[in-house]
């Protein structure tokens, strides 16, 4: 396969302007222009860096994609191999399936909730840690934040099934840990299922996949504010600047950068959040059912795999939307800033 | 390299690549659409051979390796290449049957034998027309020159039934019932009940003793679905099971049904239910009835006892009792059950030994591997007489065996949660109605809604049940 598609490449090239024909050199030289000619070196590289790397990329990337957009439109069932083409039926059939559209409500308040509250707690540790120290001296963070750092990363080290599993077992409703804590402090939390109430179910999935995420958007963030001049929070120390002026004008737009690549990031994993929903609340209440959780149930049990990918498709496509806003939101933030500048 | 020619190269790649991003896949495409033939080699047909399996098979038998474990399966084989020397088979212990299969069935290379069972089952409807009928397994003689036909159960070739076809052979007899520690009930001089009412009053005991009636898990709230659908068949009678089966409108509303939802409503609201079990995995919830006895009754099929072998108390006599009526006047006999069978075998009709795969169940239906798994696995199979009167100690397999001669010919099975996988989106609605969260009107509608869906998709092959 991989052969083919560099003989493809190569064909391409072969057939490029540049690799036929062979203008007068004078004039080339004339307009400062050089066009150097395919020998095997320039050829070998090509194909090295980019013929098979495309080549890769195109057989298990893209071509899945393409594959699911297909079967998208079929009423593929996923065991046999006959199927018809139908058209946009699955997708009328997704619009008026409601427990397919409630997963997908599920996945949306996931990708703006969690991203939120992660970047605000990192976002803090990741101060504190690093500008937030004591007023006098050089700027530095609070006393032991080396400790601290190592500390929270600590979640992002394990395994998210592990994640879903510990903590599905710190909120069982008879044995753990959380409800004995609670009741030996004299609240009513005996037996109470904090994954299983509907009132609950939802804020324990988004607690738990915060707890995962913090530890790793501090450490990025600290790389971002350690780039930052110390000079510029020195400056602003000087004028009078409270601790959150500092981080309000100094910190924020400085790693800008950083919290918007963060959020998309986040968003991205929070539009599937299989793992966390899977090993938290497998047939947990409506409000934490999520889309991949969907997708598998008609991939493989009710054998529907065209409409499967169907949703997988909207899916996509919902992630998709998701990143254009938060480029968009930041453009424009980003605009209104330098404008005033 | 400059700037201008690195521009001009570039598109030549992206065009490339275009190229290569549709012709790729539709070469995938193409391929996958392309089938393979089956059937296989075969061999003479004889009396020892029935099914003419060809000399020197090695027959591929992908297996589910659930509760039951695989070795049942190589213990037949091993009988199997005493009978037919040269020939073997290779069990493929397998837990994702579904997501390993689903390549090969498309591929056109699928196993001799598959035991189609788990949490990842293939749905039944979307391969019954890749699976060979299994009629001639049950026409043909066992090993000892019995009809297979005349040592079965009666029954149990029902759920393996689609279309008055029979597509796979479910080997494992299993019953449907209320369970209990006999121990326990003798200590405090409870008796199992009988019908809601019995059951709301020993809900009061259970609660004077500091305990609870029932308990859940979240991943098997449905079994009270099951208790509940029983319940309703053995009050109301065969009507009510067909018009779930059918998918008819309104079944869920019927005047059973409806009967039996209320009476649980009525536990459910007086606390006896053990409470969080919206939250709690639904094997440890299984361990605070086996283990804590927390819980007085658990509603399972009678895989529980090997289920919860290793958490279970010591001297806790696990028995069953059949599933409660509403009134002492329903349609069926209290004793009766909904008696099926699990572990469904079936052989797709593309694979390369079709006469090998139903040899194997020949074998395994035949006395000496049926003793063995009752033996084994203290579970009986669907052949008749495999377990002795003392029933290898166990009270769970003694009990099973007394409610099966009780019930006579008063069995009956619902299928429709299995053939549509309607299970987990039901799971839901049954976790927020235990947990007191959600009216009988609410489960009632919300149920009925996931049936009428399927009803109305006409994309879902429908199979009807008579």
């Amino acid at each position: 396969m991989s052969l083919a598609g560099s003989s493809d490449v190569r064909g391409a090239l072969a057939s490029a302007p540049g690799g036929k024909v062979t203008p007068p050199r004078r004039a080339r030289r004339g307009s400062g222009r050089r066009v150097k000619r395919w020998n095997v070196d320039r050829v070998t590289l090509f194909i090295v860096f980019l013929g098979l790397p495309l080549a890769i990329f195109l057989i298990f990337v893209i071509s899945p994609f393409i594959q699911a957009a297909w079967y998208a439109l079929t009423n593929f069932g996923g065991f046999s191999p006959t199927y018809q083409f139908t058209g946009p039926a699955n997708f009328i059939k997704l619009l008026g399936d409601h427990n397919v559209l409630n997963a997908f409500l599920n996945n949306v308040i996931l990708a703006l909730v969690v991203p939120i509250v992660t970047i605000a707690i990192a976002l803090a540790f990741a101060s504190a840690v690093t500008v937030a120290g004591p007023s006098i001296g050089p700027i530095r963070g609070i006393r032991g934040s080396s400790f601290y750092r190592v500390v929270s990363f600590f979640p992002y080290v394990i395994p998210a099934i592990i994640i879903g599993i510990v903590w599905s077992g710190v909120l069982d409703p008879s044995h753990g840990i959380l409800n004995a804590v609670l009741t030996s402090l004299g609240l009513p939390f005996d037996d109470f299922a904090w994954l299983g109430d509907p009132a609950t179910a939802r804020a324990s999935l988004i607690f738990v996949m915060v707890w995962a995420f913090v530890g790793f958007y501090m450490v990025l963030f600290v790389a971002s504010i350690k780039s930052v001049p110390a000079e510029i929070y020195e400056a602003a120390r000087l004028d009078g600047a409270s601790r959150m002026r500092m981080t309000f004008s100094i910190t924020i737009p400085q790693i800008r950068d950083s919290i918007q690549t963060a959020y998309v990031y986040l968003g991205i994993t929070a539009l599937d959040a299989y793992v966390y929903a899977q090993g938290l609340t497998t047939s947990g209440p409506a409000t934490t059912q999520v889309v991949p959780q969907k997708i598998l149930l008609n991939l493989f049990h009710n054998g529907q795999a065209g409409y499967a990918s169907a949703i997988g498709v909207a899916s996509a496509l919902v992630t998709l939307l998701f990143a254009l806003v938060v480029f968009s939101i930041a453009r424009a933030a980003r605009g209104r800033d330098e404008g005033r500048a | 390299m400059s700037l201008q020619s690195a521009s001009l190269d570039r598109r030549n790649f992206l065009r490339a690549a275009l190229a290569g991003a549709v012709a790729i896949p539709l070469g995938v495409t193409l391929a996958s659409c392309s089938t393979g033939g089956g059937g296989g080699a075969t061999g003479q047909k004889s009396a020892k051979n029935p099914f003419g399996m060809a000399d020197n098979t090695t027959v591929d038998a992908v297996i589910f390796n659930g509760g039951y474990k695989t070795d049942y399966v190589d213990f037949a084989g091993k009988i199997l290449a005493k009978e037919h020397s040269g020939s073997s088979v290779k069990v493929k212990p397998e837990t994702k049957i579904a997501t390993t299969l689903q390549p090969r069935f498309v591929g056109g290379n699928p196993p001799d034998l598959i035991d189609n069972s788990g949490a990842d089952a293939i749905g039944f409807n979307s391969i019954l027309d890749q699976l060979e009928e299994l009629q001639d397994v049950l026409d043909a003689n066992n090993l000892e020159g019995t009809k297979i036909s005349d040592t079965l159960y009666p029954g149990v070739l029902t759920p393996g039934e689609f279309d008055g076809k029979l597509k796979a052979l479910n080997y494992v007899l299993t019953l449907y019932a209320v369970w209990y520690s006999a121990s326990l009930f003798e200590k405090n001089s409870w008796t199992p009940p009988t019908t809601w009412d019995e059951a709301f009053e020993l809900g009061g005991k259970a609660k004077a003793a500091g305990k609870y009636l029932f308990v859940w898990g979240k991943e098997a709230a449905t079994y009270y679905q099951t208790l509940v659908i029983d319940s309703a068949i053995k009050e109301g009678g065969d009507e009510v099971r067909l018009n779930f089966d059918n998918l008819k409108d309104g079944a869920w509303s019927q005047d059973s049904v409806q009967k039996v939802l209320t009476a649980l409503k009525k536990i459910i609201d007086a606390g006896y239910v053990k409470p969080g079990g919206s939250g709690t995995q639904f094997t440890a919830a299984q361990a605070q009835w086996s283990n804590d006895q927390s819980g007085l009754l658990y509603p399972s099929g009678s895989w529980i006892e090997n289920e919860m072998k290793s958490q279970t108390a010591a001297d806790f006599k696990m028995t069953g009792t059949p599933e409660f009526t509403v009134t002492t006047g329903s349609k069926l006999p209290q004793t009766a059950l909904r008696s099926t069978a699990g572990e469904p075998f079936a052989v797709p009709s593309a694979a390369k030994s079709v006469a090998g795969g139903k040899e194997v169940l020949r074998v395994m239906l035949s006395k000496e591997s049926a003793t063995n798994f009752a033996k084994t696995r203290l579970a009986p199979s669907i052949v008749k007489d495999t377990v002795p009167d003392d029933a290898f100690g166990s009270t769970a397999l003694a009990s099973q065996i007394s409610m099966l001669n009780a019930a006579k010919t008063d069995t009956f099975t619902f299928t429709f949660v299995d053939n549509y996988g309607t299970n987990t989106d039901q799971l839901v609605l049954w976790n927020a109605f235990l947990d007191g969260k959600s009216s009988v009107n609410e489960l009632t509608d919300g149920l009925q809604q996931i049936s009428d869906k399927i009803a109305k998709d006409d994309s879902i092959k429908k199979i009807t049940v008579k």
